[in-house]
């Protein structure tokens, strides 16, 4: 053995690559991509109640994204927006009808984390993969943790 | 002579990541760890194991060249 390292994740991507997180992490939990659709166009109903959640270690880089644009995702009552807010983080909010504010943070939780499993999941496997690293195993263990094997070879 | 060098990572549920670097001795294994904390993010823990402390693997070839002359 050589060296063990705990990393904590930091989200810093543009648009498409925050995309394709929240993608992966509404797949993996059931949810439907609605729409992508713009905050002026957005018509708010009174009757649901929202959480709304931030994510401390994040940044959407500004480029080609203006603090308009989300994508909104569903999966039965249950309504979830992410976005960028106004300081450039990444905003996940939840929106229900039927469910109790403790529920919704539950929700917004879990899509966050997931969400930031994905983003770092698909980081990682990228960098791998440009330093030519060849992938020997992957899987998912039953914590919901992913677990890359891979090696190359060096002069 | 070529290496092998292995890398386990493990991306936990919330997001973090623990890197296990294998066969790679020496300083040269924090390279790794170094160009993975900047695709990830914050360095939140290191342990270095016994395979840093080794020396690195250098192997010199010295080659050896006689000139006969038929007499």
């Amino acid at each position: 053995m050589s060296a063990v390292v705990i990393l904590t994740p930091v989200i810093i991507g543009g648009w498409p690559s925050i995309m394709a997180a929240v993608a992966g992490a509404a797949s993996a939990l059931g949810l439907v991509v609605k729409e992508q659709i713009k905050e002026e166009l957005r018509q708010e109903q009174a009757v649901e109640q929202s959480v709304e959640v931030e994510l401390a270690n994040s940044e959407v880089i500004a480029q080609n994204l203006a603090t308009d644009k989300e994508i909104v995702l569903v999966k039965g009552d249950v309504e979830i927006r992410v976005g960028r807010d106004e300081r450039g983080r990444c905003r996940v909010c939840v929106k229900s009808k039927g469910k109790t504010k403790a529920d919704m943070e539950q929700i917004a939780e879990e899509f966050s984390q997931k969400m930031t499993q994905c983003f770092v999941y698909n980081r990682v496997a990228t960098e791998l993969k440009s330093k030519g690293f060849q992938m020997v195993n992957e899987e998912v263990m039953e914590d919901q943790s992913i677990r890359i094997n891979v090696r190359r070879w060096v002069d | 002579m070529a290496q092998q060098h292995e890398v386990e990572i493990i991306v936990s549920k919330t997001g973090d990541v623990k890197v296990h670097v294998k066969g790679v001795k020496g300083k040269a294994c924090l390279e790794y760890t170094k160009w993975l904390s900047e695709v990830v993010g914050k360095v939140k823990d290191q342990k270095l194991t016994s395979e840093y402390y080794e020396p690195e693997v250098k192997t010199r070839i010295n080659l050896h060249q006689e000139l006969k002359t038929e007499q």
